[in-house]
């Protein structure tokens, strides 16, 4: 890798990119003249806006309905009159006939019916109804104008009251309540601008970095310029760097213009509305380290939107994969709008949800070092595999060269079975599901626990392995050969017991360890324990917990889903099969333990070429699960078990060991095997 | 000089099958020649062309350029290789002068090495008048006359031209010509591809015949005119397809 050439393209592209008419008016000019409009225009439109609909006046109507003539009513109905005629803008009519006809085509915009009771004791009470459209601004704002004049009326006659008996008017107010704010101004301003302004930022860096990104690989694809590229004495690597400099380098410069065209815009506003003199002023200090957290989000952004790039065959279908990754940032970045939200150890590792947050913790104040760090640390990792995956897309021919023919829909690939497991497809299948578990399966489970489990079990993870295996076609011996339903040696099967237990147990450790690092909401582990309190025979459980996700969840993840990945090497096949089925968990908190646990049931199944080990292995581990959250009360458990959650430490030791034995052991029985992972359906094809 | 022994490039498809655009081509050039790859399109000449200049890497068989190997020394082979294809791209935000510095950085050159190349390839095809305006703004001949220089900015002894001529006009292909001759009268090796049977006729001194990845042929036009009887390429071309029992296809030529 020579620097200097990264350089050489990476000066070439920032020469390009400033030539761009676009590409500036996105980085440049639009956050210069935006944020002007959106702060100063805005407030300013809002204000008069207000005004013009308060000036435009209303018709109100005003209705007796007191149902005793006293004097005292009288009175108090004139006074409301009155006051309501003093009220400027406001035309009151007393009792208009065709009410509810001039209501109804807003002629008349609002009532106030004055009405009476008398309470136990003889005291008459009176009370003034107010009917408006609160949908409407006009409704709303004459509302708040009526409201004001009688709270007036109010106090007019509750002062001429208390005059009258000779009383101070403090002696209603026995306990009057104040507030005393010791926030800082800075911390007040730090909490308006931590919500609105970590999504601003994050919006305008991906608008930045997607125009940017599209145009230097995909941009060169289509103007047919990468091939002359590819041939010089650069290598991929320096072109990828170079190139990734370059976007992330622009998305910086608009990250900055934004942040300087922000505060100018704010702090001409505060001098507008008068805060300047109370000494309110921007944490300019704050904006600095902003700017700080921002590089590692512009990092990993810019690697990503490359990538993108790179895969894309031209510019139009970049600025369409981009859009995806657009939202869901967007969506993540809204983060901080959420009010009681606020960074911590676990936050920090979810990728633009860690910065949101970080950013709104910096602007008040309240954030720790480890938070920094560990959001600066899960960005960076993620932001290397992103580099790793554009230079892996950059050496490959298939991607940079991809051409406009393709496969052809789900008719061509009903006659190619081989061609249908692809990733693409294994990708759509997969989503399917996981909204099908989302929406139907946790339904179900709301219902009815046991019910709900069984249901999910069968009709979302098992029956579509079979539905889609009948739509292809794919039958008797090929299916039973596609999902590995082969019979295990005896070795394996003597094997994989030893291996689950020791495995159920590391891993357990392992999720204690992460409980300690981000511990589990309390709602979350009751949710849990509600599993083992089930009011169900003990046997019923052990079907619906243990056995059902054994078979069920092997079928589809080690035996079907498994096989739409398996074009590149082993492992990959494994870990991406592994990584979906902890996400079909839907489980933040297990989302590890369960990936480890998906990686040992993969290698289990794909190593031996029989789903039974995986299946025996699956239903072991469930049920060691039930077996201590059922017994972990009893003494003879304590000295392995703390509660139902809790393992002592101590065991992960001769688990650790039992565990690499038995793996060796596994391996070497297994050996002659693996070399035949054949999907065994190539005969049909050709 | 270029050598190739039977080299293989297979691409996957969709179906899961494979496709074999090369099918185990040899062939050799040397300093001073012109050796034309000649086919129909699709025949797996710009295939050959991208493997031989570490586009693609092989799937099969080996290739020197001036003796360094394809896969293993990729660096090399591209340091001694300058590459012209009819339907390459510019940048069009930047001037010719910018585009082949570019191009001269990259593969190394020196400053003024680079400054001085320009100066002479700009006198010997006339380009001083647009050398500093924006790409965008110039015709094809002009822009097709920047790509010439972008690819011997590094003086390499080898040069591979692919389909050189395609979708340029009469004037601007025939300063393409002569700049091949000229590349053979400084002593390099040329290989160039083109389906045109009269390019092939004018410019190649051995001629290598390529249809459905195969060498169907390969010698100077006298040798293939002799061995078939027939004068005319296009009818020599058509001889050695119907000999090897291969269908051609309804090509154009």
């Amino acid at each position: 890798m020579n620097f200097k050439k990264a350089l050489i393209v990476f000066r070439k592209e920032i020469l390009e990119m400033l030539r761009d008419k676009r590409t500036l008016f996105a980085t440049i000019v639009l956050p210069v003249i935006l944020y002007p409009l959106i702060f100063i225009g805005s407030s300013s439109i809002m204000s008069r806006q207000a005004d013009i609909l308060d000036k435009r006046g209303a018709v109100i109507a005003l209705m007796d309905s007191l149902s005793y003539d006293t004097p005292d009513a009288k009175e108090i109905y004139e006074t409301v009159f009155q006051t309501l005629q003093e009220t400027p803008y406001v035309t009151t009519l007393e009792n208009p006939p065709h009410l509810e006809m001039l209501y109804e085509e807003r002629e008349i915009l609002a009532v106030v019916s004055i009405s009476d009771t008398v309470s136990t004791s003889g005291v008459p009470s009176y009370r003034a109804g107010i009917r408006f459209d609160a949908s409407g601004d006009q409704g709303r704002l004459l509302f708040e104008k009526l409201q004001k004049s009688l709270s007036q009326v109010n106090s007019k006659i509750l002062a001429k009251r208390l005059s009258e008996k000779g009383l101070e008017e403090e002696y209603i107010h026995p306990l009057t309540v104040k507030q005393f704010d010791s926030s800082s101004t800075e911390k007040k301003m730090g909490n308006l601008l931590g919500m609105l302004l970590p999504y601003m930022m994050i919006l305008m860096l991906i608008t930045g970095a997607s125009v940017v990104a599209a145009d230097l690989v995909a941009g060169e694809k289509e103007r047919r310029t990468l091939e002359t590229l590819l041939v010089s004495s650069a290598t991929r690597g320096e072109i990828v760097l170079g190139k990734y400099l370059t976007v992330f380098c622009m998305a910086m410069i608009n990250v900055i213009i934004n942040l300087i065209s922000i505060s100018f815009s704010v702090k001409f506003l505060l001098s507008q509305m008068g805060f300047a003199e109370q000494g309110l002023q921007l944490p300019i200090k704050s904006f600095m380290i902003l700017l700080l957290a921002m590089i590692p989000l512009a990092t990993l952004f810019s690697a990503l939107l490359l990538s993108i790039s790179t895969f894309s065959r031209n510019m139009k279908e970049a600025r369409t994969y981009e859009q995806p990754i657009m939202i869901v940032s967007m969506l993540l970045g809204m983060v901080s709008f959420i009010p009681a939200m606020q960074i911590s150890n676990l936050m920090a590792l979810l990728p633009v949800v860690n910065i949101a947050l970080l950013f709104k913790g910096i602007l008040i104040g309240e954030w720790e070092l480890s938070h920094l760090l560990i959001t600066v640390g899960s960005t960076l990792v993620l932001d290397v595999l992103a580099i790793w995956l554009t230079v892996k897309l950059f050496h490959s021919e298939a991607v940079l060269f991809r051409t406009e023919e393709d496969g052809g829909g789900l008719r061509s690939q009903r006659k190619s079975k081989r061609g249908f497991f692809n990733p693409f497809n294994g990708a759509v299948y997969f989503s399917l599901a996981l909204v099908a578990l989302y929406y139907l399966g946790t339904k179900w489970q709301m219902g009815n626990l046991v019910n709900g489990l069984v249901k999910t079990q069968l009709l979302i993870i098992f029956l579509p392995v079979f539905l889609i295996l009948g739509f292809l076609k794919i039958r008797g011996g090929e299916a039973r050969k596609l999902l590995r339903l082969n019979a295990p040696k005896p070795k394996e099967l003597l094997l994989v017991p030893i291996i689950a237990i020791s495995a159920a147990v590391t891993v357990s450790i392992i999720a204690q360890l992460i409980n300690q690092v981000c511990p589990f909401p309390p709602e979350y582990l009751e949710g849990l324990e509600k599993l083992f309190k089930l009011d169900v025979p003990t046997w019923q459980m052990f079907l619906v917990i243990a056995v059902m996700p054994g078979i069920c969840e092997e079928l589809m993840f080690r035996g079907f889903l498994i096989r739409f990945f398996e074009k590149g090497k082993f492992w990959q096949s494994v870990i991406i099969s592994a990584l979906l089925f902890a996400v079909f968990h839907l489980d933040l908190f297990r989302f590890i333990p369960v990936l480890i646990l998906g990686i040992l049931l993969g290698y289990l199944s794909s190593r031996s070429g029989s789903i039974y080990n995986s299946m025996l292995s699956h239903t072991i581990n469930n049920a060691l699960a039930l077996f201590i959250g059922l017994f972990s009360e009893q003494s003879w458990m304590k000295f392995i078990v703390v509660d139902a959650e809790n393992l002592r430490y101590w065991v992960i030791a001769p688990a650790l060991v039992i565990l690499a034995l038995s793996l060796w052991a596994f391996h070497k029985v297994t050996a002659e095997k693996n070399e035949n992972l054949e999907l065994g359906l190539e005969a049909e094809n050709r | 000089m270029i050598q190739v022994q039977s080299l293989v490039k297979e691409f996957p498809q969709k179906n899961g099958n494979t496709f074999r655009a090369v099918d185990g081509v040899s062939f050799e050039a040397a300093h001073g020649e012109i050796v034309c790859l000649l086919g129909v399109n699709g025949a797996g000449k710009t295939t050959t062309m991208r493997v031989l200049s570490t586009i693609f890497k092989p799937n099969g068989g080996s290739a020197q350029i001036e003796g360094y190997d394809i896969v293993s020394q990729g660096d090399m082979v591209r340091r001694n290789l300058g590459f012209l294809s009819g339907d390459t791209g510019l940048y069009m935000r930047l001037s010719p002068r910018e585009f082949i510095t570019y191009f001269g950085r990259l593969y190394g050159v020196e400053e003024q090495d680079i400054k001085k190349r320009i100066d002479e390839m700009a006198t010997l095809l006339d380009m001083h008048d647009f050398l500093d305006k924006k790409m965008e703004f110039l015709s094809s001949g002009m822009k097709q006359k920047a790509s010439i220089v972008r690819s011997i900015i590094h003086d390499p002894p080898v040069m591979i031209f692919d389909e050189p001529t395609s979708g340029l006009d009469i004037l601007t292909a025939r300063n393409i010509i002569s700049f091949i001759r000229t590349c053979r009268e400084n002593g390099k090796c040329v290989l160039f591809s083109t389906h045109i049977m009269r390019e092939a006729e004018r410019l190649a001194d051995r001629i290598v015949m390529i249809h459905s990845g195969k060498v169907l042929a390969q010698g100077t036009l006298q040798q293939m005119r002799e061995e078939t009887g027939f004068e005319d390429l296009d009818d020599i071309f058509v001889h050695y397809v119907n000999q090897t029992g291969m269908e051609l296809e309804n090509h154009e030529f």
